[in-house]
């Protein structure tokens, strides 16, 4: 499957892997927006479906997601002069950008969704359709079972390793942009995946995730 | 957990971390091989996450649908900015008692130029948003000049004290003059 990459970039001339460099992918758009906040609209389209994505895994519903990233993105506007690019070399790739400031903001906002209720999100059959294939029935069947089987997995983790992991894989973010999500140390995250993974790997050779 | 398998774990989470690199920005056969000290189960978990946890998009009504309310709330931003609203706060001076003068000749009627009443004293001293107040009264420029006038105009007190105060006035001019106050 073809999947959007956001803000990576391969530097020229480095066999290694891709760097994330968003410090300054963003300055012209925040900076037009600061100006003119009806320019705000180029972030809005980029952030969207990240936003959004990021709502949906967390809250596992719809309605709830489109609340939460409209609120998301309502607080961003309003509050976009509080923004401060404060990332410097040593800190690392991606540190302090204007999507990790924004996804702080879903976090918490998130978070304030999910405390509004006691139910857990459950599988996200829609999530599943969507990548099964249409023309293969069977086939179909089979990779929509191993989505939603792969999404309880990730479902059932403790709230900072679930967040990690869909930060890691969904928004495929760098291990510097999670740590200023989730305001932990670089080194925090990358415990924090490594556990999530080997639960998630437990959970999936256990039967299926109890299907 | 021991310094030595803490450390151990560690070397681990950054294994993990490189793979996830090589598996998140590069595709298939060029991603290279991964490293071999990495548990394959690590391995394996990292590919099926990839796959699976895909991104979804919200539908085309919902965007376009917040897309106009940014929008709108955008407008309502650079109008009140434009109008002043995001001016700052000034605090007006604030009168304070004269302690020095003694009670003899303290007149709480004469004191200070417009303080109507002396028991509002406190709330003389809160800020005003003064782009704010302007652009509500901006109908005019009469109206803000009226604003002004009310605030500052002298005024009779109703408290008690100014009231006291004003009889115990009242009585010497009409036993000094032997007639009505001015």
């Amino acid at each position: 499957m073809v999947r959007a990459v956001f803000g990576r970039v391969k530097p020229e001339g480095e066999a290694g892997p891709a760097r994330v460099t968003h410090l300054d992918r963003d300055a012209a758009l925040v900076a037009a927006a600061r100006h003119d906040r009806t320019h705000f609209d180029a972030l809005y389209r980029k952030y969207l479906a990240q936003v959004y994505s990021y709502a949906y895994y967390e809250l596992g519903d719809h309605h709830e997601a489109e609340d939460a990233t409209e609120r998301t993105f309502l607080a961003a506007l309003a509050n976009l002069e509080r923004f401060e690019e404060r990332a410097r070399p040593s800190d690392g790739d991606g540190a302090s950008t204007f999507r990790v400031w924004l996804f702080r903001i879903a976090r918490n906002v998130v978070a304030n969704e999910r405390r509004g209720r006691r139910r857990h999100p459950q599988a996200p059959l829609d999530a599943a359709a969507l990548v099964s294939d249409p023309l293969d029935i069977e086939r179909g069947a089979a990779l929509r079972d191993d989505v939603a089987a792969a999404w309880r997995a990730v479902g059932r983790l403790p709230a900072d390793r679930r967040r990690a992991i869909v930060l890691r894989f969904v928004e495929e973010m760098s291990t510097a942009e999670i740590a200023g999500v989730l305001g932990r140390s670089e080194g925090a995250v990358r415990v924090l995946i490594h556990r999530a993974l080997r639960t998630v790997a437990r959970d999936l050779d256990r039967g299926g995730s109890r299907r | 957990m021991t310094a030595f398998e803490r450390d151990g774990s560690e070397v681990e989470a950054l294994l993990t971390d490189l793979y996830l690199e090589s598996v998140l920005t590069r595709a298939g056969a060029d991603r290279g091989p991964a490293d071999a000290r990495l548990d394959p189960a690590l391995r394996a978990v990292s590919d099926r996450l990839r796959r699976d946890l895909v991104r979804v998009h919200p539908s085309f009504r919902f965007e376009e649908r917040l897309a106009a309310r940014l929008a709108e709330a955008a407008a309502g931003l650079r109008v009140s900015a434009a109008a002043g609203g995001e001016g700052s706060v000034i605090p007006f001076a604030r009168i304070e008692t004269p302690a020095s003068l003694a009670p003899d000749d303290f007149d709480p009627l004469s004191f200070g130029a417009g303080d109507t009443d002396l028991d509002d004293r406190p709330e003389r001293s809160r800020p005003l948003l003064i782009g704010g107040a302007l652009t509500s009264a901006a109908i005019s420029l009469a109206g803000a000049a009226y604003v002004a006038w009310r605030r500052t105009r002298p005024t009779r007190s109703r408290s008690a004290m100014a009231r006291a105060a004003r009889a115990v006035r009242d009585a010497r001019i009409a036993a000094t003059h032997g007639g009505w106050p001015e």
